[in-house]
């Protein structure tokens, strides 16, 4: 007669519970600033850049560059709105608008002055920065909400200044420009090139997120993220730093927008009003604001996800806010911590500590 | 054995010959980019059921005949969702990828374009019906290295258009009214087209002896109320609700509730569904239809393009009119094709459209392109009988020979 150990029974189910539990714990732990090793940050970077680069090549076809060209700038905007939300902790429903202001400035200096792609950029960035800085300056008196709230306000603002604007605006019809000026023996024209000239400043914004991330800098404004009553008693300007990072998201802002006029080469108010800039925000919160690769994450999900599933723009939105559901409840720190925990799950890692790591733990 | 092989061989040269006649009808592939989805469907869905009805006339007649070869039309039709950038991506899709002839489409101006900075320089045709592109079709865009030799626009001029609309409203209001009315007020939204389309309108209303206020709603009202209320307190003679047809079914009985104006003008507001959604006033009230009515159509061959358009699944809306700015460019396009014999000759197919004309279904008038691309054609307004859904009365109204004082055309 076989004897059955039921204790045993129990307490395997118990073990088997704790370890389900905790691999659940491991997958949906917010691991921003647990540090990977540096071989594994190389490897992902290069793989990531080989595939970007080699994405023209693969035979995907026109609808797939063109679609992957807007997931890049707006990728791009999505740094920098990645670096004042995860880093700095000030979230922005208004970042379109930002967008905005730099394509609006590249178009009528353009029209007005005739100054082409090259010459316009560094104005329009400039000036994307200083807007980001001016409707910053309310964050030193209110915050949280209260910045959202002003952000919306902004974009709304803006639309309908643009919208009313008259021939210097173009109103609601809005403005046309050329191509982008050509380089010696590169044709912005053939998509391609258009694709590597988006991808190129999309790597700059990389590079420069990951520069912030692990400067000294970045440190400052992860403290003041944390707790900014604390970050301002152990001397650390906190005002000052809190404008610095919305007039650098300003200028990725500023960039994106250049490169959208350029690409689409007509601009109108709808592109930069409330609903593309809610669009900014999900996507940030989908990818991971706090991971280097999370605002790409997010760019490619909400751009493809339409594509490959043929989602019309109601499943889309239905899509979504499961999507942001599901994120927020299982997934805090977005997609990319998906990503992260899987891999310290798969390789032992600690994924649970969330906190006090490396300050060169974005993944 | 020797049989063998003869019976071979003439086995092999039937197969050929087969192969042959099955090879003689090619595909001609036209693209069709539109919204299918998204806040434009209503306009988007007509060009789709225009152009599928356009190609299977057109396939089923025989095909066009290009040379020495007989040429089906084939289809890729493309959702743009409404969104700029799906619609750039599905462009270039058609032109590179696919490798379409010409293209229909957009419903919306920015979109159309964005469109023809892909379309232009591929030398592919695009046909959009956008009145609003008029701001854009000038000499320079129109010339042979121009960014829009290869776009046409299947809308009249703004001008003519509002020209003819004014005349209609004011000619079969005034009998109806106390007095003649001298105010009107033009109540639009304020989105690009709205923008665009209102600059005419009140022009073409002031020549019309009008006083004219200009009042705008953002896009994606509800609630029209307060804007009415305001309205109302500048006692016009007539409301004009401009565009847009969808808009207006939910301004227009909150305008009636309010009892804002002793009459009313619908634009794009078809009498089919004016009648289907019993809507009914104490007040005379006229419609416009873009470009004609298809529930009270003057014209027979109007009567029957609808039957067969509703025939293919097509849905009865608003906007389902505007298919009428799509369909008969497929008959001209094909027409012009034949008369140059060539496929890969774009620029002949150009020059050959602007010097021909085309007696299509739209318009009793044969239409004509001019040195800017834009063809003319009349607008048909009705008038419902205060206090019915369905007693109409219409006229078709040719637009003017000129721009009226202050506008400068387009």
């Amino acid at each position: 007669m076989p004897v059955t150990d039921n204790s045993a029974g129990k307490t395997g189910a118990a073990t088997g519970r704790t370890r389900a539990s905790h691999r659940l714990a491991l997958l949906t732990a917010d691991n921003a600033s647990v540090p990977l090793p540096a071989s594994v940050q190389a490897i992902t970077a290069i793989l990531l850049a080989v595939l970007l680069i080699a994405l023209p090549w693969l035979g995907l076809g026109y609808r797939f560059l063109s679609i992957a060209i807007t997931t890049l700038y707006t990728a791009i905007g999505l740094y920098g709105l990645g670096l004042q939300f995860g880093q700095a902790g000030i979230m922005s429903v208004g970042h379109a608008a930002l967008m905005g202001v730099g394509a609006y400035a590249s178009a009528i200096l353009s029209v007005q002055l005739g100054l082409g792609f090259w010459t316009s950029l560094p104005f329009a960035m400039a000036l994307s920065a200083i807007v980001g800085g001016v409707i910053g300056l309310p964050t030193l008196r209110v915050g949280g909400q209260h910045y959202i709230i002003i952000t919306f306000c902004f974009c709304a603002l803006f639309v309908i200044v643009l919208t009313n604007g008259g021939t210097f605006t173009g109103s609601a019809t809005g403005l046309d420009v050329g191509s982008v000026t050509p380089l010696p023996g590169i044709n912005f024209d053939k998509l391609s090139n258009n694709y590597y000239l988006v991808l190129a400043a999309l790597f700059l914004a990389l590079a420069a997120t990951y520069l912030i991330g692990i400067s000294r800098y970045g440190r400052t404004l992860r403290a003041i993220r944390e707790n900014e009553q604390l970050a301002r008693s152990v001397g650390i300007n906190v005002d000052l730093h809190k404008l610095g990072v919305l007039m650098v998201s300003g200028l990725f802002a500023g960039l994106a927008g250049v490169l959208q006029l350029y690409y689409l080469r007509h601009i109108s108010p709808t592109l930069f009003g409330a609903f593309p800039s809610l669009y900014l925000a999900l996507m940030v919160m989908l990818g991971g604001a706090r991971y280097l690769y999370g605002p790409l994450i997010g760019a490619v999900i909400v751009n493809f996800l339409p594509e490959v599933l043929n989602l019309d723009p109601v499943d889309s939105r239905i899509a979504y806010g499961i999507c942001l559901l599901l994120v927020i409840l299982l997934l805090p720190g977005g997609v990319g911590a998906g990503i992260k925990n899987v891999y310290c799950a798969l390789t032992g890692g600690s994924g649970t500590q969330t906190q006090g790591g490396g300050s060169n733990g974005r993944a | 054995m020797r049989q063998l092989g003869l019976g071979l061989a003439v086995a092999a040269a039937g197969f050929a010959m087969a192969l042959q006649t099955a090879r003689a009808d090619e595909e001609l592939p036209i693209g069709v980019i539109a919204a299918q989805s998204g806040s434009f469907v209503s306009a988007g869905n007509t060009i789709v059921g225009a152009a599928n009805l356009a190609a299977q006339q057109i396939n089923d007649a025989g095909g066009i005949k290009v040379g020495d070869k007989t040429y089906k039309i084939k289809l890729y039709i493309r959702d743009n969702r409404t969104d700029v950038n799906v619609t750039i991506a599905a462009a270039r899709e058609l032109v590179n990828d696919i490798g379409v002839k010409a293209i229909w489409g957009t419903e919306t101006h920015d979109f159309s374009v964005s469109m023809a900075k892909i379309t232009g320089p591929a030398k592919v045709l695009q046909f959009s019906g956008n009145s609003s592109l008029g701001a854009v079709l000038d000499d320079k865009a129109v010339a042979d290295d121009g960014w829009l030799h290869y776009a046409f626009q299947s809308e009249p001029q703004e001008w003519q258009r509002s020209g003819s609309t004014a005349k209609g409203v004011l000619s079969l209001l005034t009998p109806q009214l106390k007095s003649p009315p001298k105010h009107s007020v033009v109540f639009v939204g304020n989105d690009a087209t709205g923008q665009y389309l209102s600059s005419h309108y009140v022009k073409a209303l002031e020549a019309e002896g009008q006083k004219v206020d200009l009042v705008q709603y953002p896009p994606d009202t509800t609630d029209f109320s307060p804007l009415l209320t305001r309205i109302k307190g500048m006692k016009p003679d007539i409301v004009h609700f401009w565009y847009n047809g969808d808009s207006t079914l939910t301004a227009f009985p909150q305008a009636l509730k309010l009892g804002v104006a002793p009459s009313y003008f619908l634009f794009g507001v078809d009498p089919g569904i004016y009648q289907e959604r019993s809507l009914k006033a104490d007040v005379p009230v006229t419609l416009s239809c873009v470009p004609v009515c298809w529930g009270s159509s003057p014209y027979p061959e109007v009567k029957q393009y609808f039957e067969k358009y509703f025939g293919l699944g097509a849905a009865k809306g608003p906007q389902s009119s505007v298919s009428l700015l799509y369909y008969d460019y497929f008959f001209w396009y094909a027409k012009a094709l034949e008369k140059v014999g060539k496929l890969d000759d774009p620029d002949a197919v150009v020059a050959e459209l602007l010097k021909s004309d085309y007696k299509g279904v739209v318009s009793p008038v044969p239409l004509v392109f001019n040195k800017h691309h834009q063809v003319t054609f009349a607008t048909e307004v009705c008038m419902v009988e205060p206090n019915t859904s369905d007693q109409f009365k219409c006229a078709v109204e040719q637009p003017p020979a000129a721009p009226p004082p202050g506008d400068n055309g387009g």
